[in-house]
């Protein structure tokens, strides 16, 4: 927090303070803000961390952020997201993204600081809840409980677009190259505490990586492909955890037409773990990971849209395909209505067969059931 | 039989009447672009977020309507979203940090007069709002 706050400073004090010589300098100052507030329940397993299966408002979500236009190169923002999802979040309200945006030309522009990390359709808008239908994105690849860690990284990211021709569309692409924190009140952390593994200080590492979108000469038809790398190095109270270097691709696709959309991405992530206790032998182990899901949505009127998606998420490295511990499928129906520009409510249900996504011993500790039945109510307000 | 043509005329009419309220739509600019034209891929990358520049280099920043039948028009033929889909997107941008919300205006007059003191401007009015002081640019 501290780092990301010398950057955050840095890149907005300094240039607003020696700029703004008149009340017009500030003309382009923008504050913009959410915040939600979540209702979930469940049939018998709890969910996220949350004691849904009593009902659980432990769900709540803010974000407040504030950019400038300094000219027509340069852009300037910075965002605070506060984030209280039953265990996790802990009440702590983060810096989310801290940066100053520079175009370069037509086809090029140059962002550094805190920055999101473009990963798929939904990596970087994945906390932006306002933006989206759904309460819950699709578990299987964007686990709200994991993206304290998978949001961002602090560094640079070199992005544009470039034409391919009047028949042949046109490219997006982002390349990127940071360090990234584990953050350490999520899903991973959680996830490292229940296997006993605890740390000193917060593992990191770096994560170059870049995503490519071609949109395609048929208006609203997007196919794109992401390639996330990191590494991970962790201090324990004795010894060390490593991951080395791993390649975390996925692939997606979109088409939206005036009223509807139908998405779909699916991703693959081998992760090697090596821990070297002090003094001792080191073992390593494997997960192999594959996840998919497939959604569609639509407009019934300007302010009620409707949607429905599978997720599908699957441990097969784990061998028995069969063994609800090892896979996760959610099936979820979802609608969303805004009551006026600012308020708007979100109503999900989900039919989640499987217990190896979303799930957690420290609020599960007489174990899981296979099945999960789930309604998640929200309210938000943005502005 | 009778009925059946009578629906057929209707639906005629209705067909032709779209096609003569698509035309109602006016794309205008800050005459600091250079432009006389742009594409409708261009077009809807500029509104979408995409892009930020012309073809011939020059810096765009699209301005928005609050609503009405023009916005909703432009948006269908040009951007090919609905209003609630299209400001969607972008809150997705602005909670992202990768764009700043574009100015929106409650009127023609008031868009058509910020597009005229803003370089790089580029707005839609209808066709009968009067718009001096703007260049109007093609759709190709």
């Amino acid at each position: 927090m501290k780092r990301e706050l010398v950057i955050a400073v840095a890149l907005l004090g300094g240039p607003v303070v020696c700029q703004a010589q008149s009340m017009d300098d500030l003309a382009n100052l923008q504050f913009h803000g959410y915040a939600t507030q979540s209702f979930a329940a469940s049939n018998d397993n709890n969910y996220l961390s949350m004691d849904t299966s009593h009902g659980s408002f432990q769900w709540t979500e803010a974000a407040l952020n504030i950019s400038d236009q300094l000219n027509d190169r340069l852009r300037i923002g910075m965002q605070f997201h506060y984030l209280n999802l039953g265990q996790f979040g802990a009440d702590n309200v983060s810096i989310d993204w801290a940066l100053g945006d520079f175009k370069i030309n037509r086809y090029a522009g140059l962002r550094a600081g805190k920055v999101k990390i473009r990963w798929g359709l939904y990596n970087d808008t994945q906390d932006a809840d306002p933006g989206y239908m759904w309460s819950l994105l699709p578990e299987s690849i964007y686990g709200i409980d994991l993206r304290a860690t998978n949001l961002s990284q602090m560094g640079a990211e070199l992005y544009g677009k470039v034409p391919l021709g009047k028949n042949a569309g046109s490219l997006l692409y982002s390349g990127y190259y940071g360090d990234y924190y584990v953050s350490p009140n999520d899903g991973y952390m959680e996830s490292y505490r229940e296997t006993g593994i605890t740390f000193t200080d917060r593992p990191w590492g770096k994560t170059p990586g870049f995503d490519l979108r071609w949109k395609s000469p048929l208006k609203g038809l997007m196919v794109a492909g992401s390639l996330m790398l990191y590494d991970e190095k962790g201090t324990m109270p004795s010894g060390t955890l490593r991951e080395p270097l791993t390649y975390w691709p996925t692939y997606y696709a979109q088409y939206e037409a005036q009223k509807f959309f139908l998405s779909a991405q699916y991703m693959k992530l081998v992760q090697y773990t090596v821990i070297q206790p002090s003094g001792g032998p080191s073992s390593s182990s494997v997960v192999d990971e594959r996840a998919w899901f497939a959604m569609g949505g639509y407009h019934v009127t300007e302010k009620f849209q409707v949607g429905s998606y599978y997720s599908h998420y699957l441990v097969a490295s784990a061998g028995d395909a069969s063994n609800p511990a090892n896979y996760s499928k959610d099936w979820v129906a979802s609608g969303r209505y805004d009551i006026t520009s600012n308020f708007y409510g979100k109503l999900e249900g989900h039919f989640i067969d499987g217990e190896a996504a979303g799930f957690y011993g420290i609020d599960n500790p007489n174990g899981l059931k296979p099945q999960t039945r789930l309604v998640v109510a929200k309210v938000g307000f943005v502005f | 039989m009778k009925k059946l043509l009578w629906l057929f005329s209707l639906w005629i009419a209705l067909f032709a009447w779209s096609g003569v309220a698509q035309a109602q739509v006016v794309l205008i600019a800050n005459p600091s672009i250079k432009s006389a034209d742009v594409s409708k891929g261009d077009l809807r990358d500029l509104f979408t977020g995409a892009s930020s520049s012309f073809k011939d280099g020059s810096h765009g920043t699209p301005v928005l309507l609050k609503g009405g039948s023009v916005n909703d028009e432009f948006l269908s033929t040009y951007v090919g979203k609905s209003d609630s889909a299209f400001r969607a997107g972008w809150r997705s941008l602005v909670f992202a940090g990768q764009a700043s919300m574009p100015k929106t205006f409650d009127s023609e007059t008031a868009l058509v007069d910020y597009v005229a003191h803003t370089a790089g401007a580029v707005g839609y009015i209808g066709k009968a709002t009067p718009h001096a002081g703007v260049k109007v640019l093609a759709v190709r």
